[in-house]
């Protein structure tokens, strides 16, 4: 029986798609209080204005992460979201889950939370809405030392780190995302649960440039797997993706008739540095021009696979909207090798180099992206200790301006500009 | 020279019971001793925070510090209706 009237969240239930409506509903049969979310949502529509207050004082002892504060400004109205914080917890590498262990985080949640998730968060966390203060410390107490699962990031902190399948599914990771994510995991827990920076920062970790975790797009660095030798190529297996006997992407579009596979439309005109060609009934690669787009190999899987000196691309600054725009990474390392056998010190060390100079020169809630923007990539570039490179420039010859070192320049800024004038006309 | 901890601990709280706003940044702290890394000074922060003389206050987003004694608890604050 339902505690509140609901007509405007009743028409979203009317469409063909799910509806969060109907899930808290069904939810609210098992405990009621959920009802009191529809309650204040539906007076939320109607008001045009939010009843939720945001953040405070909410966490377990010795973590500075991993619950949001929320509360309901109309508590005596709406007694069931009088507290209602969320919980955000680690995700295991690639999301990879026993359904004992779904079943047991759910049957924990329904006795300490309103029994409401949201699988997942954009970090991949287990998002967990709703739960009273006081039920905090119990529920993290039976998930540390039952379920062996821990909170995950929020706030100024360093967040959940997230991976692709990696080499566990994919043939085409070029590193062990999983192997690295977790390594990350474990070694900065510090900054996982306390806060450390002047706001977010993400690591996310794809095996390849199809970027299946959206690393560019969502996270402060982003490692992206790739190689620098040459694209392994099957020429017997190119003839028969010629000859329509092996379908193209892996037969992904197969639903449709598209026609016979036409090399030429399909990969080589698609190709965006224009690297390849046929000859000789051979497919050509000029590998110094590809820039490891993937879409080749997509296409043609059973041809053409990655180079084997394998390690990473690392782009570092995306950002979601809140300041000037969203933002994709910027590359600024284009080939690290990334391995478990020096337990990952390369990407540590520039990780951390980058912390140490956002730390003291980033604003308060200001992205590492934003603190690039602002100061110029010449300057990052420099803070990092890299030299700049081609891969760095984004409009070659649209900005005349060239800022010399003194140390640059012969004879420094005290040279005689007379005498070099007399063999340089200006 | 960098404070010792226990003097840099001591600046933090002077600072978190003083400043005008009663919740604040990690980086509002730099200023309690210049020549200590930020890193030090977080982790002095965060320590005072595992010692209960400070608080976390999270807006989800951001984490700030605070004396509780400072700060406004939601729970004590209780609804308009």
């Amino acid at each position: 029986m339902a505690k509140h009237e609901t007509p405007l969240l009743d028409e979203l239930e009317k469409g063909p798609w799910p509806s969060f409506v109907t899930d808290i509903k069904r939810q609210a049969e098992k405990n009621p209080d959920c009802w009191d979310i529809l309650g204040q949502v539906e007076l939320s529509y109607k008001e045009k204005i939010t009843h939720w207050k945001h953040g405070g004082i909410v966490g377990v002892f010795g973590y500075g992460g991993g619950i949001v504060g929320r509360y309901s400004d109309l508590p005596k109205r709406f007694p069931g979201v009088e507290h209602f914080h969320t919980v955000r917890l680690a995700q295991p590498a690639s999301k990879y889950y026993s359904t004992k262990h779904l079943r047991d985080v759910c049957d924990l949640w329904e006795k300490y939370g309103s029994g409401m998730t949201n699988m997942h968060g954009s970090t991949g966390d287990m998002v967990m809405l709703g739960c009273r203060t006081e039920a905090l410390e119990p529920f993290f107490y039976e998930l540390t030392h039952n379920l062996q699962q821990d909170l995950g990031g929020s706030g100024s902190n360093l967040r959940t780190p997230a991976n692709c399948l990696g080499q566990s599914r994919c043939e085409w990771a070029c590193y062990d995302t999983e192997e690295c994510c977790h390594h990350l995991t474990m070694h900065y827990q510090d900054e996982i649960h306390r806060p450390a920076f002047p706001y977010k920062f993400k690591f996310k970790f794809s095996g390849c440039a199809n970027d299946c975790v959206a690393a560019i797009a969502r996270s402060d660095v982003a490692v992206i797997g790739t190689w620098r030798d040459n694209i392994r190529i099957d020429q017997a297996a190119v003839k028969e993706y010629i000859a329509g006997n092996i379908p193209s992407n892996g037969g992904a579009h197969a639903g449709r008739d598209w026609g016979k596979f036409d090399i030429q439309k399909e990969v080589i005109a698609l190709c965006p540095t224009d690297c390849m060609w046929m000859e000789g009934g051979e497919l050509k690669i000029d590998d110094a021009e590809c820039t490891r787009c993937m879409h080749c190999l997509n296409v043609m899987p059973r041809a053409l696979r990655p180079g084997l000196d394998q390690g990473a691309s690392i782009c570092v600054g995306a950002k979601a909207p809140i300041l000037d725009g969203a933002q994709f990474a910027t590359l600024i390392v284009p080939f690290m090798k990334v391995s478990a056998d020096n337990e990952f010190e390369e990407l540590i060390e520039f990780i951390e180099k980058i912390w140490d100079w956002w730390m003291e020169d980033g604003k308060n809630r200001e992205r590492v992206g934003e603190t690039m923007q602002r100061v110029g990539l010449p300057t990052f570039i420099k803070v990092m200790g890299l030299e700049p490179i081609p891969q760095h420039v984004k409009e070659p010859r649209s900005n005349p301006y060239v800022f010399w070192q003194e140390e640059e320049v012969e004879g420094g800024w005290d040279r005689d500009v007379e005498e070099f004038r007399a063999r340089h006309a200006a | 020279m960098a404070l010792s901890i226990d003097e840099l601990k001591a600046a933090i709280l002077k600072k978190a019971e003083t400043a005008p706003k009663p919740q604040l940044y990690i980086k509002d702290f730099y200023t309690c001793d210049p020549d200590s890394k930020p890193r030090v000074i977080k982790n002095a922060a965060n320590d005072l925070v595992k010692e209960g003389k400070m608080m976390f206050w999270s807006s989800g987003s951001t984490t700030m510090y605070a004396m509780k004694n400072r700060i406004k608890d939601e729970e004590g604050a209780g609804g308009v209706n």
